[in-house]
């Protein structure tokens, strides 16, 4: 027990945990973005898949910032698709999820299987790249907590960084801008938004494209910095915990980022344990993050239903 | 002087058939009050859609100032100056006044909205069209006439020059229609027009300049103020004189049937919605119940349905405390509902009309044996309710979500009514219900009663409480403030005052109404 | 509008997206493959090349039709619950430990692995049931995080309890031959799975259309409000029709370990066969009598894209791509310009009349 607390506590583990938490943050603030306006969206495992597997191949042959745009943009386009099937075309905003989810485990296999020239499996044949790291050892010259902080700080991707920026970017954006305040209305009365003459589709729309545009960052960092290189289904369920995070954040960018933080941290646990605790089943480790989704998902949800 | 507006040879028929307006003329001058009036159904709510640009005309034209406009989408209709208050508001419930009037038009501070600027733009419009207001409460905390003054607002907000509102005295209490009076008046003199629709025609001849009445679809009149009597618009508008009269009750013995005590529900947010409610229902007796609307009807049918838990006290039908007990015992044990909305509480749009009937009756041995359905019996029951309430469907496998207002009304009625139940809340029986259909559900309302029924009735139509009612009570702030029984004393004036919480009955002249 | 015409309708519409799902076939198999026509032609006509490849699309199949059978119930319910790959797991094992214990040596254990499988996945579909139900829980999340929790437990328990060590751990040893499905026809998959899974769409279709039971899951999933109104028990409901699906993913794990396919349980059993029910739900708009025949046509086209990724260069993940896009033109309601004029021809619109089948 000991060991776990002092892992728990040390300033590596922090800097795992903010790796981990990365991928899914930029998933989770997606997520909140369009259902803040409406749109669940449970696409973003597949987003993230599909972003992923699009930064590898791109930043094959373009520097590395091509590569993560592509993600971005790939994502983005997703969310067009997803935008015009379940807006214009009127289909179920859950089903038309789920049907990229499908196309995205398919097809992301496919289209490795051309781009490797045959590998299934992995991206290993592509020289792919990876994102950058932001080096903060400046901050070793802080006195006394100087060389605890650059453990903890440094090193990161530059995309942590801008995840960080994002939170506070959409928090801004959702209660100081006009923008944000339709953005809201939408969400919580679209009635009221269309007879203020906006429409909500529309927003309806920027909220999916973003939430796609994020996942595909999500899946690009995935691929670009927590791993380096494509792997089949190595979004793993993350873009569903990401979809746990949203609901647990109560519809809040600060709540959101807390909760994707919350499971960030217990994947970085799940990752430490099997060496403080090796007579526990590597499957039943495995299965922490979704455990922790699961009860917090019911605890919190709870606690609305009482109140 | 030229007109402000004119709508000329309008026509409009929905694609399910039903042909709303029917090459309808109207005429608007400038600065003037002018209402349209009509029965449930006559086409007025299409012909103010389609002048504020939600609704598409089949043909006809409209004319501001002379020139034609057309108007393919209310963002349109607000450019051209027009604004319209609907019946139900669209308002965001968590933001404030001042957001819910801004919104789509806010000022900006660089890539800031800049609140401040908004908040006194409000309160500056709100002082001077005498629609006083708090503009940083959130919407959701305001009573229902202060929500209807932020609509206007946002009207004003978007500099419209003619005003169109929709059944806005629906809502409101004798006192608070004072009030917005004196706010319509106030538009007027300073060169806004007001255009509105209404059917309670006392209020209508009080404020108008001029009055154009439609019947079926078509524009059968136009009144000048000075020509305008009740009984003359009344039969315009129905075409015949009209006499929608329920008989009272027979006086003799009226067991009790349904003793609420200390009854206390709380709202959607945790405030009490009834406090403390004492009341008995008698069979073969209609009590109504007069309130303005969230007053805590809706709240006291959910809970005594089911649909809602009970804080405190009790509800004893024959006897048996209801109120810990599930929604089928309850029916079991004799309760009917008429909802308040049929759409979202009384029917399953996408299931047919005999499953819908049977919905109630899944534990009766006629239609469900062993858990197993009898559809041979179901459908039978079905036909026979369809013929008798005369509902117009082209058989009992229709689903029931294309059937119209008042032939889906008719359903639920029916359902309702064929269980013989001892207690029958209903709620809004007649809203969004065609004339023919209304005194059809009356007279099977005040059959069932006849019957032995205890019914529990409420309205936001003060006349239909009047028509069908033999005991009154006023519900104001969720307690009972007056009780009366319905004799031709009681006016809405009367009822107005306790309703909106001006004056309170002393104790012992309630008690003899509540026993 | 009579019984008929509604049928005529719903084969129209699963033909025209059959049509579009070999368009998009096409479409990929022209960019994707070096000898295209061939490519197509394994794809097309692989299934029916011989008596082993038809028995595996029948079986296919039958796995498809409880798959889809089990989200149709949900679905149905108005639920989003997508547990089914869980309880086909948790379900599989508990079928595999009964064969392969000592009372696998008699027939009996078929009988009693399938009832002790949907026992075990129907415990893992009321979770989420009851989540919902008292703490309002988001079903989806909920569901899909105890597919990935029982997927672990499951090779947990493989590779601790039932794994032989000729495998490296990741299979056991073959079922004794009383504890498979018998073969109906000889060296095929075609086994009694097949009649397992048109019981059990029988016995689904009865229950929605014929019993108090059924009529109160569809009024919930068309008004929630209006259930309740009525004195529906609603969360009874929907807790209920979440266990009696995961009764059936868990029969669906028994046919799997059970049946001739595979006879043994092995890591990853399942393939992600399961989701592909979700297809078959929608596709049949959630009706237990269309499911069979929209499972039997989907099931060709992915025995078909099996063959094309073990014979020519196009993978076989390419049905996920074509799956994708069936469910998105299916759930979506716009008409193509020759619809609406066949609509006019034929007069009348669908939507007016309920489904009483």
């Amino acid at each position: 027990m000991n060991e776990i607390f002092d892992t728990i506590l040390s300033a590596a583990f922090v800097a795992a945990v903010i790796r981990t938490t990365t991928p899914v943050l930029f998933a989770s603030l997606g997520g909140l973005l369009s259902d803040l306006v409406g749109s669940l969206n449970v696409a973003l495992e597949g987003m993230m898949l599909i972003g992923a597997l699009t930064a590898v191949i791109v930043s094959a042959y373009a520097p590395w910032y091509v590569g993560v745009l592509a993600g971005l943009a790939v994502g983005g386009l997703l969310g067009a698709l997803m935008a015009l099937f379940h807006l214009r075309f009127k289909a179920d905003v859950i089903l038309v999820g789920f049907a990229v989810n499908i196309i995205a485990a398919g097809g992301t296999v496919t289209a490795l299987n051309y781009a490797t020239g045959g590998d299934k499996g992995t991206s290993i044949n592509l020289p792919s790249k990876a994102v950058p790291s932001l080096d903060l050892s400046f901050l070793d010259a802080i006195p006394g907590i100087g060389p605890v902080l650059t453990q903890m700080f440094s090193g990161h991707s530059y995309l942590t960084w801008l995840a960080v920026f994002l939170v506070f970017a959409i928090w801004y954006f959702l209660y100081r801008t006009p923008e944000g305040l339709r953005f809201r209305a939408v969400g919580e009365y679209p009635a009221a938004a269309e007879a203020a003459g906006i429409s909500p589709n529309r927003l309806r729309t920027y909220g999916l494209v973003a939430s796609g545009a994020l996942a595909g960052l999500g899946g690009a960092q995935l691929a670009m910095f927590n791993f380096v290189g494509f792997t089949r289904d190595m979004t793993a369920g993350r873009g569903f915990i990401a979809l746990g995070a949203v609901l647990l954040g109560r519809r809040h960018p600060v709540g959101t980022a807390i909760a994707a933080v919350l499971f960030g941290a217990f994947e970085a646990l799940s990752i430490a344990l099997p060496g403080i605790l090796p007579r526990v089943p590597g499957e039943v480790i495995h299965t922490i993050p979704f455990v922790v989704t699961v009860l917090a998902l019911m605890l919190s949800s709870k606690r609305r239903v009482t109140a | 002087m030229k007109p402000f507006l004119e709508a000329i040879g309008i026509d409009k028929t929905y694609p399910g058939g039903v042909h709303a307006n029917k090459n309808v003329d109207l005429t608007v001058a400038h600065s003037e009050v002018h209402a349209v009036v009509g029965e449930n159904g006559a086409g007025k709510s299409t012909l103010m859609k389609i002048l504020f640009g939600v609704e598409q005309p089949n043909a006809g034209e409209i004319r501001l100032d002379g020139t034609p406009i057309t108007l393919h989408s209310p963002r349109a209709a607000i450019a051209h100056g027009i604004g319209m208050v609907f019946q139900h508001f669209s308002l965001v419930p968590s933001f404030t006044v001042a957001e819910n009037v801004v919104l789509g038009v806010e000022p900006r501070n660089g890539l800031k909205m800049d609140r401040k600027r908004a908040a006194e733009t409000v309160q500056a419009l709100a002082d001077r069209f005498r629609l006083p207001v708090d503009v940083e409460a959130p919407v959701e905390r305001l009573p229902v006439g202060q929500q209807q003054r932020v609509e206007i607002l946002k009207a004003l907000y978007r500099d419209a020059k003619l005003l169109i509102l929709d059944e806005p005295t629906a809502v409101l209490a004798p006192q608070e229609v004072e009030e917005l009076f004196s706010a319509i008046r106030s538009l007027t003199a300073q060169g806004r027009t007001v255009l509105f629709i209404a059917h309670k025609l006392p209020e209508v001849i009080e404020i108008s300049n001029t009055i154009s009445v439609m019947r079926a679809g078509q524009m059968v009149g136009r009144v000048d103020k000075k020509d305008a009597t009740e009984a003359g618009l009344a039969r315009m508008m129905v075409g015949r004189d009209v006499a929608l009269k329920v008989t009272r009750a027979k006086p003799g013995d009226h067991p009790h049937l349904c003793r609420i005590s200390g009854l206390t529900i709380k709202n959607d947010r945790g405030l009490d919605a009834i406090s403390g409610m004492d009341i008995v229902l008698r069979a073969g007796e209609i009590v109504g119940i007069a309130a303005v609307e969230g007053n805590g009807q809706s709240e006291l049918f959910e809970a005594i349905g089911g649909l809602r838990p009970v804080e405190a006290g009790s509800v004893e039908l024959n006897g048996v405390d209801i109120v810990a007990v599930p929604v089928d015992q309850r029916r079991d044990a004799g309760l009917a509902h008429i909802p308040e909305d049929r759409i979202a509480t009384g029917s399953a749009g996408g299931a047919s009309v005999a499953e819908n009937i049977v919905a109630t009756e899944l534990e009766n041995e006629r239609f469900v044996r062993h858990g197993l359905l009898d559809l041979g019996a179901i459908r039978k029951h079905a036909v026979e309710l369809i013929e008798r309430f005369s509902v117009r469907v082209s058989g009992p496998d229709a689903a029931i979500g294309t059937l119209s207002g008042g032939n889906m009304q008719k359903v639920v009625v029916a359902r309702e009514l064929s269980s013989d139940p001892k207690l029958l809340l209903v709620s809004h029986p007649t809203r969004g219900v065609d004339l023919g259909a209304t005194e059809f559900i009356w007279q099977r309302i005040a059959l069932a009663r006849d019957a032995g029924s205890a019914v529990f009735l409420t309205s936001a139509d003060l006349s239909e409480l009047l028509s069908l009612s033999d005991r009154m009570i006023v519900l104001y702030r969720g307690r009972i403030v007056a009780a009366f029984s319905n004799t031709t004393e009681l006016t809405p004036e009367m009822l107005g005052s306790y309703m909106l919480g001006f004056a309170e009955q002393p104790v012992h002249e309630r008690q003899a109404a509540l026993a | 509008m009579t019984n008929g015409k509604i049928f005529l309708d719903e084969t129209r519409r699963i033909l025209f997206a059959a049509a579009i799902a070999l368009l998009v076939a096409l479409v990929i198999i022209l960019i994707a493959s070096k000898a295209p026509l061939e490519t197509f032609q394994t794809f097309i006509a692989g299934p029916l090349s011989s008596k082993r490849t038809v028995g595996n699309w029948i079986d296919d199949s039958a796995k498809l039709a409880l798959a889809g059978l089990a989200f149709s119930l949900v679905f149905q319910a108005r639920q989003f619950a997508l547990g089914v790959q869980g309880q086909v797991y948790a379900g599989g094992t508990v079928a595999a430990a009964i064969a392969l214990s000592p009372l696998g040596l008699s027939w009996v254990s078929i009988p009693v692995a399938a009832i002790a499988a949907m026992i075990a996945g129907a415990f893992l579909g009321f979770i989420p049931g009851y989540a919902k139900a008292k703490l309002n829980a988001n079903e989806i999340v909920s569901s899909l995080m105890l597919n990935y929790i029982a997927y672990d437990i499951a090779n947990l328990f493989l590779r601790l309890y039932l794994a032989s060590p000729k495998s490296g751990l990741t299979a056991s040893e073959a079922f004794p031959a009383s504890a498979v499905y018998p073969a109906f026809i000889a060296r095929t998959r075609i086994d009694l799975g097949v009649v397992l899974a048109l019981g059990a769409v029988a016995i689904v279709w009865f229950l929605l259309y014929r019993t108090a039971w059924g009529l109160r899951l569809r009024l919930t999933g068309h008004n929630a409000r209006f259930a309740a109104y009525s004195g529906i028990r609603s969360n009874f409901i929907m807790v209920s029709a979440m266990t009696a699906s995961g009764a059936i993913g868990g029969l669906l794990g028994a046919l799997f370990v059970q049946g001739q396919g595979f006879a043994k349980i092995v890591v990853g059993f399942e393939g992600g066969l399961s989701f592909e029910g979700i297809l078959i739900a929608i596709v049949a708009r959630n009706r237990p009598l269309a499911i069979p025949f929209v499972a039997l046509g989907y099931g060709y086209l992915r025995q078909g894209a099996a063959l094309m990724g073990y014979r020519t260069d196009v993978p076989a993940e390419v049905i996920g791509i074509v799956q994708g896009i069936v469910i998105l033109l299916v759930a979506s309601s716009f008409t193509l310009p020759g619809r609406a004029f066949l609509n006019r021809i034929m007069g009348g619109s669908s939507a007016a009349r309920a489904p009483s089948t």
